[in-house]
Formats: C-alpha cells, structure tokens, sequence
C-alpha cells in the first residue's frame, strides 16, 4: 500500500470525489476544500504531500494565484503541485511544460481534465518520489 | 479634352485659353514677318505688330487677373470665371477681325481661324453661348467685308497674293459671307453635340464611381460587422463548450471510478452498459476537446512563432501515426528532403496537423493499405504531402472537405465516430502560417492531402 497525503483543491465535488475513490484505493490519505481559502485552511491544519490544483474555480485565475502564493511561501513551496488543465487551457493544447515555463507557472506537473484513474497514480507516485 | 469638360474647374479652362492666346500671338508676329519678308506680300506691318502687342499686354492682364483671383490656392468664383471666357472669346472675335482688316480683309484666308474659336466657345462654353459668338464672329467679319466691299473703310490690298478689288465683287463677297456662316454654324453644332456626349458620358462615369464607391463601403461595414459577429459567436462556443467539456470530465472521471471496479465489483452487464457510457463519453470529450482547440485558434490574434526543427515535428507525428497503423497492418513510409530542417511557425500546431493529416490517412485505409508523407524542399517554402490508398474523396465532397463540421458520405460510413473538425483545424494553422492547404484523390485509389508552410512566417493571422 502507497503512503501519502493528497490534498485536493477543485470546485467540482464529482471531479474530487472520483479522485478521492481513485487515490484512497490505492491507499492515499485524501482530503477535498471546493477553493483556495479552504485550501489554505486544510494545508495548515494537515500537512499534506501532494497539492492537486485546479486550475480554473470561482474565477479563472484562482487556481495560478493559488500555485503562486504556495510557492513563494517557504513554509509550503517543497510541496509538489499537480495542476489540472493548466497549460491547455491557456493556449488550447497539450504539451509538457518547458524549462522557460516554469517560472511562469511553478508547479511540477500539468494534466489536462479528465485525468484517468492510472496517469493520475502515476503522477502522484512520481511527485511522492521526487519529494 | 475630357480634362476640359465638367470635371475641372473653370479656372482651368480659363488658363487654358490664355495659353493659347501666347502661341496666336508669336504665330500673327511670325506670319507677319514670312509674309513680308519672304513672299513678298504687302502688308500693314507696324499696324499687325502693333496688334501683336495689344494682345500681348492684355494677355498679360488676364493672366495676372486669373492669379489675382486665384491666389493662395483658392478657388475664383464660377461666375467670374464664367463671364471672363465668355468676355475673352469675344475680345479674340473682335481683334481677329481687326488683324483680318489690316491683312485684306475677306481675300485673306486666315478668315478661317474663326473656326478655331467657335470650337474653343463650344467647348467651354454653353451651347447658346456658342451659337452667340458664332453669330457675333459672322457679324464682325460681315461687318469688315461689307463696310470694305462698299467702300465706307479702308481696305488693304494684299499685293503679291490676291487678285486685284476681289473684295468688291458683290457675288463673290455675299457668297463667301454666306458659306463662311453656314460652316461656323456647323462647327458649333458639331463640336456641342459632341461636347455634350462627351460630358454624359463623364457623368456616368462619375456616377457609375460614386456608386461604387458607395457600394464598397457598405461591404467594407458589412465585412466587420460580419468578423464582430463572427468574433461573438466563437466567444459563446468557447463558453458553451467549456462548461460542457467539465461535466463530461466529472462524468468520465465517475465513471472511471466504476469501471474500475474501486467501489467493489459490478456484474458484467453493468460493466458493458456503463463501458458503453464511458465509450460515448471519451468521444463526445474529443469532438468538445476538437472544438475549443479551433475556437480558440479562431480567438487568438497571432501565432507564437519561433524557430523549430520541421524534420522532428514530422517524424513525431511519423512515430505517432506507426503505432496505429501497426493495428491495421499499414505500411507508412516517408521521405523527407535532406535539406528540410528549422522553419518559423509554431511547433506544436503544426505537429499537431501532420498528426491530425497522417490519422485521417491512416483511418480511412483499409488493412494492409499504404500511407506515405513526402517533404520537400521548394526554396521559401516547404510542402507536406500525405498520400494514401484508402477510400478517397467523393467528387461532390472535395470543395467542403476543409469546412467545420463537415464528413464526407464514404468517410462516415467507413468511420462512424469523427468530430469533422481536424481538416478545419489543419486548414487554420496552415493558413495562419501563410500556406495553402488541398485534398485530391489518386488517379488509382486513395487520395493526396498536401500544404505549403514558407519557411519564414511573420504572419500574425
């Protein structure tokens, strides 16, 4: 059984639920905040190991602010960040970010919704490892 | 001449005859001096360069008045400018006149010249105006032969060209004065009437112009009133399939979860129906996912052009495209010049449109079939070219193949799920880019879909 502690942060209650049944089968800790305050809130009461971020929520940048505060915290920037429909949302395709990219959206991963059940394992599997 | 009718301004007109009136005058002092000097003919000179000199000098006055009038680059008003031609013409019928009684009076042939006036008049003037100084010249030279013909003026011999007291012959005087009228008269009629078509035919054209001109800025509003409304509506398909596109993720992403069997086991038959759910999901996510792809292509103002290796987005897209074919036994070959290496563009639309190019070719081949991509090298530009041996292009399909939405007949029958939007994608990046893009079929079987990409793209649209 994985080890780990995965918060996510997505206003889709279905969406965070799937991924919530996905991830504890696997034998994940998961906790779910619907927006960023919330977020916050369950990133200082339970620390987790994984940040799964979506990236369009109440407005269309909460999600990159949310990322950007994170990382410039130094209490929470080791945490990794997995964030949903990033870069195809920005320019309508998919592609892995480049080196130049990642000042301008510090987070480690990109996946464009929906994920599958077994690439999202696999990217949370990575992030738990890289950490 | 048409510079003379009614689309210039009188002024012009004005000035045009003052140049005339320089050459009258070098013509009457050189005719003077020939005539004397050289055919021995005897004349009033002193009297005929006098009047060389009269005009000369009222010449100078009308030009300096059309100056005065018109400095600063101001227009002179029409009725001025107006009634100074009309003033002109007359004054040149009276001292043509003159110049003719000095010079033999109606024996000499320079009593022609009046024709030239009656033109000028009927050009410039209107048509009862030039009937006017037509009867006005046939009174002054009337005048100058009958007052001479009966002796009440003076009458200068032209010795040494014609025959002697010729002005004096009641027959020959009535006669000449009676032809001399019926062509002045003639001239005006002839030359207004062409006049008159001349400035119809003008005014057409200007009209036909300004209609046009009309017509072209009601299209040119018609045009971007169009784009704006075209600009809204791939505003609202954006949204529209965006909050589309997240409830079928949060029903894929649920469904996933019961396929997976995560929730504890389901019976076959629910594991089909649901699958069956899932299936149509997946495909309905690719067409939502095909549409904000070319709607948002649609939106963005420019592309993100940079440098990029063309030779590896084709053997990507070549890499990509073997593992399907593989399932269908379908030899994909290539062959790429060796000189095709970077172009500007933006890589990954146009990794994607081989891609999206190479797939079409693969889908619509039957096993065992053949897809080939050729590359070359055409100097500013480089052409892609996919052939296939697959099901081809049906006639009346080949005009509509690169619009939204659209599926040929064959091609659905042969592949009932396809969104009809990857050629519309193609042909906006390749158009983007600067390119062309067309489909054909083989002489044989299959068919031939090729584009052009110029290897420097500076094009924002």
């Amino acid at each position: 059984m994985a080890q780990g502690r995965i918060l996510i942060i997505d206003d889709d209650p279905d969406i965070t639920e799937a991924m919530t049944v996905v991830l504890e089968n696997r034998g994940y800790e998961v906790a779910g905040a619907a927006d960023g305050s919330e977020g916050m809130e369950q990133l200082k009461a339970n620390r987790p190991d994984v940040i799964i971020l979506d990236v369009m929520m109440r407005t269309r940048q909460e999600g990159f602010e949310l990322s950007r505060e994170l990382k410039t915290n130094p209490d929470y920037k080791d945490i990794p960040i997995l964030m949903l429909t990033a870069v195809k949302e920005k320019t309508g395709l998919d592609f892995k970010p480049t080196a130049g990219d990642e000042s301008w959206l510090p987070v480690e991963e990109f996946l464009d919704k929906p994920v599958k059940p077994d690439v999202l394992l696999e990217k949370v599997q990575s992030l738990l490892q890289k950490r | 001449m048409e510079g003379l009718l009614e689309s210039t301004s009188l002024i012009r007109r004005a000035y045009w005859l003052v140049g005339l009136r320089w050459v009258a005058i070098v013509s009457l002092a050189v005719a003077t001096f020939v005539a004397q000097r050289f055919l021995h003919v005897h004349l009033p000179a002193t009297s005929l360069y006098a009047i060389a000199g009269i005009l000369l000098a009222y010449n100078f006055v009308l030009y300096d008045l059309l100056r005065y009038w018109t400095r600063g680059g101001k227009e002179a008003s029409p009725g001025r400018v107006g009634s100074i031609i009309t003033f002109q013409i007359s004054a040149d019928l009276l001292i043509l006149s003159t110049i003719l009684h000095f010079s033999g009076g109606i024996e000499n042939p320079f009593a022609f010249f009046f024709v030239f006036h009656m033109i000028i008049a009927s050009i410039l003037c209107s048509k009862l105006q030039s009937y006017l100084q037509a009867t006005l010249a046939v009174f002054l030279f009337g005048a100058v032969a009958s007052l001479e013909a009966l002796g009440w003026m003076h009458h200068y011999d032209l010795v040494g060209f014609a025959g002697h007291g010729l002005y004096t012959y009641p027959v020959f005087v009535f006669g000449f004065l009676f032809v001399f009228a019926v062509t002045l008269y003639l001239v005006v009629y002839m030359t207004t009437s062409i006049v008159a078509q001349l400035r119809l035919r003008q005014e057409g054209y200007e009209r036909a112009n300004a209609l046009l001109q009309e017509r072209q800025r009601t299209c040119e509003l018609a045009n971007s009133q169009l784009q704006e409304k075209d600009k809204l509506k791939n505003e609202y398909v954006l949204r529209v399939t965006h909050d589309i596109k997240g409830h079928l993720a949060a029903i894929q992403s649920t469904l996933d979860v019961v396929l997976g069997g995560m929730l504890g086991p389901i019976s076959e038959k629910n594991k089909d129906f649901v699958g069956r759910a899932h299936r149509r999901t997946i495909k309905c996510l690719e067409f939502i996912s095909a549409l904000l792809k070319l709607t948002r292509m649609k939106l963005t103002g420019r592309l993100a052009a940079e440098p990029f290796s063309l030779r590896d987005c084709l053997l990507n897209a070549l890499t990509l495209t073997q593992n399907r074919a593989r399932d269908k036994a379908i030899t994909v070959t290539h062959r790429i010049d060796a000189s095709i290496e970077t172009i500007t563009g933006e890589a990954v639309l146009i990794e994607e449109t081989i891609t999206n190019i190479l797939f079409n070719a693969v889908k619509y081949t039957p096993e065992g079939g053949k897809v080939s991509l050729e590359a070359k090298d055409e100097g500013h530009t480089v052409r892609v070219t996919v052939s296939d041996s697959g099901i081809g292009i049906p006639e009346e399909a080949v005009l509509h193949i690169f619009e939204e939405f659209y599926r040929a007949e064959n091609a659905r029958a042969a592949e009932r799920d396809g969104t009809g939007l990857g050629l519309a994608f193609a042909k906006q990046v390749v158009e983007r880019h600067g390119g062309r893009i067309w489909g054909k079929n083989n002489p044989t079987d299959g068919s031939t879909f090729s584009f052009t990409l110029p290897k420097a793209t500076s094009r924002g649209q």
